[in-house]
Order: structure tokens, then C-alpha cells, then sequence
């Protein structure tokens, strides 16, 4: 036997023909997986105007960096392999402006990337390299529900929930959801345990198809009534933001990312300060009537207020007597909570409480600290909130509140009455607390407080009533709460911007490096 | 066509009816004025239509919940 029997190949001289085979059959399993659901389905989305799941990530990712994760998967029932390429879903990681992330990319030409055992293992793969490698997950959702038969009988039963950390949230890196057509089952699902969702508008998310919805209910049903984007970015609050188009949605998607770290281990990333984003704050006094019966909107303010054109405002259309925003000051992302009294007069109802939490949620998650501006009358009383259990809100969101490790800002522009005072950051709920001058801290509005105190109302004795008023007011004014420092300064409103520059960074937390303890991390995801 | 009714979501009185009949409305234009919690709250076009019928009149008291505009899409 010679000595280097195991460099040698039997048939060496065939060698290069065989892989000449090889790399042709793998050439053959590529295409026939990159050519999806065929050239049909592919015409038909052409034609309804949509792009296609690989058309996305082209879209979503910086060109050339998609690396896929199971290419050549397919269904694991023979009869169905050869109409299954990549399982339906398309999965992989790449790059969004230079930062590493995972992806799933639903291709509802291969039936209806419906959920089935190989794809599943292609999600969890995807799952658990973001985690340990610290990416943001990015889910491109169309999607039918569960794949029939797999999914039926006993042995369908049996591969369900093998995988006791398939909805676990815990927000070690950030979710990301597009819903970009139907949506059941998993795209749903994974929606609903993301941090941000972006709905292109005239998709559904549900939980059954409207045809199972029909069968189960015995009544016609109308997709934008059971699962459109008015009724996810208005009344339920799942979805963020709705868009026209899938172009608009996945620049979204990248958009939100920018201002997130790629993993709670990390501060998020600055940007660079767009020129002119001082100078807006100037005519501020113009925006905000001095008098507290006026209404404004409080995105003028904030568009004043943060670097140029940085607002990024999640569910402007669901609890909207509230403002949540990610934005940059100075290039750093800030996450603000601000009362709008241009919605019910700044009144805090249901909605906004869930809007309130879920935020501070996000922005403990994910190191961004927290400025409140705060102008509200107190939470808004009446029997529709009472029904929906607005006490249960009330603290949840003080609950979250406690929790919160990031540094927290709160200033108050005018009003700032009641127990919502304490919500919006008042007392220890903040590291620092300022006010304008035209701040008031009374527990009700002043001419409330007259009739409420001493029984009388205006038109029973004016000049009483008006004095008595005056006497309240003087009390509520910011001075008192200067002077025993419970507001740390009281600022021109055109020094906020300034003031915030100083003092976020006053409060960088340098020590640990801008990360925070995230004790909210496992908050559910929707509640 | 499609049938939009404005509700009110806060209970107070009507202090001025801006919109009219027949007007066209674009998403969050104000509608009416109501004096509620010392403040004049904009009750506001939840979308873009048609204004069809106004059903309250100014000074009315009117409380959470009562259909206050029809408007059509």
C-alpha cells in the first residue's frame, strides 16, 4: 500500500466530471427554487402591482448582502417536494445600512407560504442566530395559516409546539414586522410579538381567513372589516403604521431600524445632526398658545424640537391625545411620550395608556431614553373607559413606568393635572423634571377647582369666583414647585432644545455605556 | 360611498359648528368646537369625505358617544 493512499481518488480521472454533474444538479435545484411559485403566480402579482417575496428583500436589504439559509428546503411530504421551493418562506440575514439582520420573507406563490415542519425550522434557525449573534428580525409577512393536511389529525398535532420558545419575546434584539398582504397565522403572529409593525394598506391581518371566518360565523365578511389597516392602526393598535405601497413599507422597516441598536447590549447608533435643526426652536411661542383653553398640535412642537425632519411617530392614529415618537437630538435617539391637546384636549383615554406602555416598553428594551412633554388635563373620565378598564391601564402603565431603567426627561409645557402627573414622568418617575413658566401642577383645572373647593360656580358670584380662581392658580403656578425643587428649572420654551442637549447628556449613563437593566424586557407583547 | 359617523368622544357643548353641509373635509380637519374640560376641543373628520348631515347645533349640551356628523366617503 502505498503511503498516500488517502490522497488518492478512485477513478480520479472522472472526478471532474462528476462534479461537472454535481455542480449542474445543484445549478438545476437553484433555479427551480429561485423560480419560486412559477412564472403564473409571479405574472399575477406583477399585475395586481405587488412585489414578490424575493423582489423584497432586494428592496429591504443593502444590495448584494443577502447570504440565504435553506434555499434548497422544501416541504417534507414527497408528493409535495416538488411544488414547495425554499418551503414558502424565504429566509437568510444581510444588511441594513451596514448592520447585520435576520430575515423571513413570506412567498405566498408556494401555497400560500403556508406554516409547515421544514419551514418552521427555518424560522427558529433564523430566531436563534439573531439572538446570539445580536440582529434585529426582520418578518416580511403574507402568509395563508397552518399547511393542510400537515397540519391535521394526530401526527399534525404532533409537530406543533415543539419549540417551547417559539412565542417567547424577550428583547434581546429588535422584531420587526411588514404585513404585505393576507396575513393568518404566523404572519400574524409574529406581528403581534414585534416591536414595530408597518402594514401596507389594503392588506388583512387576522386571526382566520375571512372565507374560515364566513364558515365559522355564518355571516359574509369583509376584509378590511375584519383585519384592514384602519381597524390595526385605529382601533386595535397592532399596527404601527399603514402605507401605500411594499416599497413604502419595507422603507419603513429600514427607517425604524435606524434608530435602534442592533441588540440591548449596545447604545443606539448616532447620527449625524442635519444642518439648521437648531434654528426651528425660535418660533416655538407661536405654536403653543399661552392660554390653556387653546388647542394645538404638539407635532408642530416636535418637529421643532428634535434634529430636523427625525420624527418618527408610531400609532399616530390610535390613542392620538398622545404623541409616541422615536427621534435624534444632538444624533442620539430619544424616545418621546407628549401630550396632544389637539386630540380630546390632551385627556389620556384607554388607547393612550396601551400607547404609553408599550412605548416605554420599547425604549427600555433598546437603551433610548425617554422624554414626557407634558400638557393634559388628566385622564379622561367616563363610562366607555370605565368599561375598558382604564383604573387597570392606569397602573399598568405606572407599573411599566417604575420599571423603566433608561434616563427619563419630563417637562411640562401647561397643564399637568391629576394622578396622570405621575404617569407622565411627575415626581421620582423622572431623573429630572423641568417646566415652562406657563406650567400648571394643579390635582384639577383651576375654575374646576373653585367649583369642586368652595361649592361655587361662576355664575353664581363672578367676582368671588374669579378671585378664588386667581388664588388656585397662583398655587399651581411652577414657582412653588421650583422653589421646593421638585421642578429642577423652569426654561424659556425656546431653551428646550438646549436644556435637553445638556441634560441627556447630563444623564448618558456612562458607567455602563448608555445600556440599562431592561426589567421590562419580558413585558407581553400585547395586552 | 361609504358612510362615516363622527361620534364624540368627549362630553361637553357644542361651542361653534364649523363644518357645513355639503363641504368637502380632508382627515383630521375640525368639525365642531366643544367647551369641555375648560378647553375648546376640535371634534375632528376621522377621514376624508362629504359633509351629509350635522346633528347638533351650538350651545347643545352633548355627551360621549352621540353621533354628531354623518360624513360620506
Amino acid at each position: 500500500v502505498p503511503d498516500d493512499w488517502y490522497r488518492r481518488v478512485p477513478g480520479e480521472e472522472e472526478t471532474e466530471m462528476a462534479f461537472e454533474e454535481l455542480l449542474a444538479e445543484l445549478a438545476r435545484r437553484r433555479e427551480k427554487a429561485l423560480a419560486m411559485g412559477g412564472e403564473q403566480r409571479l405574472a399575477r402579482r406583477r399585475a395586481e402591482g405587488h412585489m414578490n417575496a424575493r423582489q423584497r428583500l432586494d428592496a429591504l436589504l443593502d444590495p448584494g448582502s443577502f447570504h440565504e439559509s435553506g434555499l434548497l428546503a422544501t416541504s417534507f411530504r414527497p408528493e409535495a417536494r416538488d411544488r414547495t421551493p425554499a418551503d414558502g418562506k424565504i429566509a437568510g440575514f444581510g444588511r441594513v445600512d451596514g448592520r447585520p439582520v435576520a430575515v423571513v420573507s413570506n412567498d405566498f406563490t408556494v401555497l400560500g407560504a403556508t406554516s409547515s415542519v421544514v419551514n418552521g425550522k427555518k424560522i427558529r434557525h433564523i430566531r436563534q442566530v439573531a439572538h446570539e449573534s445580536g440582529m434585529p428580525v426582520v418578518l416580511l409577512g403574507e402568509s395563508a395559516g397552518a399547511r393542510m393536511p400537515d397540519r391535521m389529525g394526530a401526527a399534525g398535532r404532533s409537530i406543533l409546539g415543539q419549540d417551547p420558545a417559539e412565542f417567547l419575546r424577550d428583547r434581546r434584539t429588535p422584531w420587526v414586522s411588514a404585513l404585505l398582504g393576507s396575513c393568518y397565522g404566523s404572519s400574524t403572529w409574529y406581528a403581534c410579538l414585534s416591536d414595530f409593525v408597518v402594514m401596507r394598506k389594503g392588506s388583512t391581518m387576522a386571526v382566520a381567513s375571512g372565507r374560515v371566518t364566513e364558515l365559522a360565523i355564518k355571516q359574509e365578511v369583509d376584509p378590511e372589516e375584519l383585519g384592514g389597516w384602519k381597524l390595526h392602526t385605529g382601533t386595535t393598535g397592532l399596527v404601527d403604521v399603514a402605507v401605500d405601497t411594499d416599497e413604502q413599507a419595507l422603507e419603513t422597516v429600514r427607517k425604524f431600524l435606524s434608530y435602534l441598536p442592533s441588540h440591548n447590549g449596545e447604545p443606539p447608533p448616532a447620527a449625524p445632526v442635519p444642518e439648521g435643526s437648531d434654528d426651528a426652536i425660535k418660533d416655538i411661542l407661536n405654536i403653543v398658545p399661552e392660554s390653556r383653553a387653546k388647542t394645538y398640535d404638539v407635532r408642530e412642537l416636535l418637529s421643532r424640537l428634535l434634529d430636523r425632519e427625525t420624527l418618527f411617530e408610531l400609532k399616530p392614529r390610535f390613542g392620538k391625545s398622545l404623541v409616541t415618537g422615536l427621534g435624534r437630538l444632538n444624533g442620539g435617539t430619544i424616545g418621546v411620550i407628549a401630550s396632544n391637546p389637539k386630540f380630546k384636549g390632551g385627556a389620556i383615554d384607554v388607547d393612550a395608556c396601551n400607547k404609553a406602555t408599550s412605548f416605554l416598553v420599547l425604549c427600555d428594551s433598546f437603551n433610548v431614553p425617554i422624554v414626557f412633554l407634558v400638557d393634559q388635563p388628566g385622564f379622561l373620565i367616563g363610562i366607555e373607559g370605565e368599561k375598558r378598564g382604564a383604573p387597570g391601564r392606569i397602573m399598568n402603565w405606572m407599573n411599566a413606568l417604575s420599571l423603566v431603567s433608561v434616563p427619563r426627561i419630563a417637562i411640562t409645557l401647561r397643564k399637568n393635572y391629576g394622578q396622570a402627573y405621575l404617569n407622565m414622568g411627575g415626581g421620582r418617575n423622572s431623573e429630572e423634571a423641568a417646566a415652562w413658566p406657563s406650567a400648571d401642577f394643579g390635582f384639577m383645572d383651576p375654575a374646576t377647582g373653585v367649583n369642586v373647593l368652595h361649592g361655587i360656580r361662576y355664575e353664581d358670584d363672578p367676582e368671588r369666583f374669579k378671585k378664588l380662581m386667581a388664588e388656585i392658580e397662583q398655587d399651581s403656578a411652577p414657582w412653588g414647585l421650583a422653589a421646593t425643587y421638585e421642578a429642577k428649572t423652569v426654561i424659556d420654551p425656546r431653551e428646550t432644545r438646549e436644556y435637553l442637549k445638556q441634560i441627556l447628556l447630563v444623564h448618558s449613563r456612562r458607567p455602563a455605556n448608555g445600556v440599562g437593566q431592561h426589567r421590562l424586557c419580558c413585558w407581553p407583547t400585547s395586552y | 360611498m361609504a358612510r362615516i359617523e363622527v361620534r364624540i368622544e368627549i362630553t361637553g357643548n357644542v361651542w361653534k359648528v364649523l363644518a357645513r353641509p355639503g363641504e368637502r373635509v380632508s382627515e383630521d380637519d375640525a368639525l365642531l368646537i366643544l367647551e369641555s374640560m375648560k378647553m375648546e376641543i376640535p371634534v375632528l373628520a376621522p377621514e376624508d369625505g362629504v359633509v351629509k348631515e350635522i346633528l347638533v347645533s351650538e350651545g347643545e349640551l352633548i355627551t360621549e358617544g352621540s353621533l354628531a356628523v354623518v360624513l360620506e366617503s
